[in-house]
């Protein structure tokens, strides 16, 4: 199985090939055999690709430490689950899986494709291809899984222990499976481009792709976040890493691309920033991996000596030109006949949040890559680490935060005074009196009391929403509150989908804010020896240390100290944080000695024990109170949901929404397609 | 040729030049870092003998200017050098395996008790490491290019969003002032009007 794997990733390079040469000529030359050809290339591309993989997994489960994957990754004593999750925990199967995600979304998206969009589809077929070649290709040559070493180890290296966790299980999957997904609707793109259909036609299919994109890098970095604030110890959950940035940075412009299709919708304005937003999304999902795998810039991450960086360079560089060529000749077919009512509308709310989104994209980006820029300039390294970050960021996440309460309360086209005073009127004295309040009652900090003043102000305008919804379902239809609220979003998933996006939004903003008032302490504690402190909150902690024990466990030694804890005199139970030294199946230690974290989480504080390290019976502790993490967690999971929402297919309004008003004017030819309409 | 397609061959050969130099590059820099045997692990690798002694005399007559918070401020803002992007507090808190981190600790410590103050001792680091030591970059000379490029940019942004507000209000100021807007009668019954107000209604 093993080597028909093999065979089958170079086959599937082949296929790859094929399926972009022919769609592309099938396309060019208006022939329909050869576009069948490329689609069926592109499906037989996926068939290879999950071969290959199945022959991966297949090495890894078996322990075939011939495979230099294998013995650089796996250990004999490593359970089946972390054995197979090293699938895609280096570099040579981290490409392979990106391959097999990005060979299974094609597969998806030219199916369901095969009917419709028969003018884009060739060269979206062909665009797809050209991505799984380049792919392909540098898993093939520069990062092949498959790769024989001239002797068979009787061990493998193992995995590096920070890797064996849950969430970094599940974490890398949600992350490719966020990145790949922006692949398809820039397959579209290139394609409306080649062919000059600009219209909302292209928007159509891609829609729902950029929601899945966003849907799973949200998944993905709210679980990177959990797994480094678990694992990693160092007390925080974003540290503004490179490779966290290069996450963070299509999620913006995806984002930014989820409201402003919104605009072209309904008013057919927006074409060029649309197909901009499309194209730069994937470009970053690329320059993103580009800069974290080619070691041109320091990451935690980083994937050490990667052979890789200079293909995704070019690729991203070829990438770049293209889409410039293609966008700068196309320019008359994106003119929009572009109106707009007024300054105060809901068009120009959506216009300014996207200016904030492509801000803070730009800026995280600037920061990333300043450092290269600075020693190209002056030939002197520098850091830019958090401090910059959160200086620059705080400010401009505060005017994204006050749109997300401001653009749902402003009426599209044209708000009347009426209007504005009539949906700010709560919101505002909302955010306001909870400004006040937490004022008044001693909290510190500028940014964290505008923060909750502003958060305070977006829940009331998604609680006023949802108020008038249900309200309006209640008197319309007599329905008692959970049922109406439940068909309000059933009904209309778009709309409210979004507020509880939103009200995720706003969940992670309170939690952020929350860390302005993180306190840690440096402790030293003998057995029996106790060390007692405050929190933010005032509440009186007292820690006893239980002392410190080793033990043997299946690939590990672990050495662990607990601390019983004392909330204003009341026990709580025990915090027990753990040093491992992970070992191979000879009992050599593999790896440094990694964390693992004791955490007591409540809703208005962790308290976070990291154990530094043991001398005799003496524990070095670092003890944290981080305040609302766990809104962090809630925060992620609601945006999920909310996104979930959003995405889930509205069957009994689909039709009526494909035709736009005209099924509403005249039922019977609701067939008919309408410009702007998607669900 | 006329001027737009002038433009567009421009930008496309330009951008391919530029990518070819950039691949041929990193190619290069990877070839001449590629050590042996490839390491994937993504995490990275310590590099424990990154430390540098940061010493400075004692002052005259020295007394403890900082106190256990500032010190702990004072780590905050310098970065250990082994490698783990952490800043020196935080590293020599979480992982004891670094030797890095507890070793300009020392320093910090050895400063303190010599009389130094927060900046001064911060100062005294970067003498030795250069700026790269410190978590942010100072606010001077070019650097202030990276703090300030950010919000620039955003005003720049905000400048020409309110352009294009104010071209797109134009032609629909216009219409409302000549009476042009749909307000007349039309071909549509009072049914479908209904029907269509309606769904506009459910659709907002």
């Amino acid at each position: 199985m093993i080597l028909v794997g093999e065979l089958a990733l170079w086959v599937g390079l082949l296929m790859a090939a094929w399926a972009c040469t022919v769609s592309f000529a099938g396309g060019a030359l208006r022939r329909d055999d050869l576009i069948a050809s490329g689609r069926r290339a592109i499906y037989a591309t996926f068939a290879m690709v999950l071969t290959a993989s199945i022959g991966l997994w297949t090495a890894l489960l078996t322990r075939d430490f011939s495979l230099e994957y294998v013995a650089g990754h796996i250990s004999a004593n490593m359970p089946n689950v972390y054995v197979f999750t090293a699938f895609w925990s280096g570099q040579a199967g981290s490409m392979l899986f990106w391959a097999l995600i990005l060979s299974f979304y094609s597969a998806i998206a030219i199916y369901a494709n095969r009917d419709r969009n028969r003018v884009l589809l060739p060269y979206a077929a062909a665009t797809l291809g050209a991505i799984l070649v380049f792919f392909l290709a540098t898993t093939c040559f520069k990062a092949n899984p498959f790769t024989r070493l001239d002797w068979t180890p009787m061990d493998g290296r193992g995995m590096n222990p920070q890797l064996q966790n849950p969430g970094m299980a599940i974490h890398p999957p949600n992350l490719y499976l966020g990145y790949v997904a922006t692949a398809i609707p820039f397959a579209f793109a290139i394609a409306a481009l080649i062919t000059r259909r600009l219209d909302a036609e292209w928007l159509g299919v891609v829609r729902r792709w950029s929601l899945l994109s966003w849907f799973f890098l949200t998944i993905g970095i709210v679980l990177g976040m959990w797994w480094a604030y678990v694992e990693l110890g160092w007390g925080g959950y974003w540290a503004w890493d490179p490779v966290e940035n290069a996450s963070f940075l299509p999620w913006l412009t995806g984002t930014a691309f989820l409201h402003s299709i919104m605009i072209q919708e309904k008013r057919g304005m927006l074409r060029k920033w649309n197909v901009v937003l499309v194209v730069v999304t994937f470009l970053l999902s690329i320059f993103g991996t580009f800069i974290t795998r080619s070691g041109v810039i320091e990451s935690v991450h980083s994937f050490a000596q990667s052979p890789v960086g200079s293909w995704f360079a070019a690729f991203f560089f070829i990438s770049t030109g293209t889409t410039i060529y293609l966008v700068a000749t196309r320019l008359k077919n994106l003119e929009a006949k572009a109106e707009l009512e007024s300054m105060v509308s809901r068009e120009a709310a959506f216009l300014y949040n996207n200016l904030v989104l492509v801000g803070i994209a730009f800026a995280v980006l600037w920061g990333t890559l300043f450092p290269i820029l600075s020693e190209w300039v002056r030939a002197e390294k520098i850091t830019v680490g958090p401090p910059f970050f959160n200086a620059v960021n705080r400010p401009l996440g505060l005017l994204l935060l006050a749109l997300t309460g401001i653009g749902p309360l402003i009426a599209w086209r044209k708000a009347s005074t009426a209007n504005l005073k009539r949906q700010f009127a709560v919101p505002a004295t909302s955010g306001l009196a909870l400004g006040v309040l937490l004022f008044a009652l001693g909290m510190a900090g500028g940014y964290a009391l505008v923060t909750y003043a502003l958060a305070g102000f977006v829940a009331a305008t998604i609680l006023q929403e949802f108020y008038k919804g249900v309200s309006a379902r209640r008197a319309i239809h007599g329905e008692s509150i959970p049922v109406g609220f439940v068909r309000l979003v059933a009904r209309n998933r778009r709309r409210y989908g979004g507020y509880i996006v939103h009200a995720g939004i706003v969940m992670l903003f309170a939690a952020f804010a929350g860390l302005a008032f993180k306190t840690e302490h440096d402790v030293t504690l003998r057995t029996g020896q106790e060390f007692e402190t405050n929190d933010p909150y005032g509440h009186h902690w007292r820690f006893v240390s239980q002392g410190a024990s080793t033990d043997k466990r299946a690939n590990r030694m672990v050495t662990s100290v607990a601390l019983e804890t004392f909330r204003d005199g009341k026990r709580t139970g025990f915090i027990t944080s753990e040093k491992r030294q992970y070992f191979d199946s000879a009992d050599r230690p593999t790896f440094e000695p990694s964390t693992e974290v004791g955490i007591r989480s409540t809703a208005k504080l962790d308290t976070y024990v990291v154990l530094a390290g043991v001398r005799g019976d003496v524990a070095e502790l670092r003890v944290t109170f981080n305040p609302l993490v766990v809104w962090v967690w809630l925060g992620g999971a609601l945006m999920a949901i909310g996104g979930l929402i959003v995405m889930w297919p509205q069957a009994e309004r689909r039709r009526a929404t494909q035709a736009g008003y005209v099924s509403v004017l005249a039922p019977g030819q609701a067939e008919a397609p309408a410009v702007g309409a998607t669900v | 040729m006329n001027r737009r397609e002038f433009f567009a061959r421009l930008t496309t050969g330009a951008g391919v030049t530029v990518s070819t130099a950039v691949a041929v590059r990193a190619a290069r820099a990877q070839a001449a870092q590629a050590p042996a045997a490839v390491d994937s692990s993504n995490l990275f690798a310590m590099d424990q003998s990154a430390s540098r002694p940061v010493r400075l005399p004692p002052k005259p007559g020295s007394r403890v200017v900082v106190s256990a918070a500032e010190r702990d401020a004072v780590e905050h803002r310098i970065r250990c050098q082994c490698g783990c992007t952490l800043d020196v507090y935080t590293c020599r808190t979480t992982d004891f395996s670094c030797q890095v981190s507890p070793s300009m600790h020392r320093d910090v410590m050895a400063l303190v008790s010599g009389g130094y103050t927060a900046q001064e001792i911060i100062d005294a680091f970067v003498g030795v490491y250069g700026e790269r030591v410190l978590m942010a970059p100072r606010a001077t000379g070019f650097n202030l290019l990276g703090w300030a490029a950010p919000f620039v940019a955003l005003g720049g942004g905000a400048l020409v969003v309110s352009v294009l507000l104010r071209n797109w209000g134009r032609p629909a100021r216009a219409k409302t002032v000549t009476g042009t807007r749909a307000t007349g009668p039309t071909d549509a019954t009072d049914d479908e009007l209904a029907r269509l107000q309606a769904a506009v209604r459910d659709d907002r």
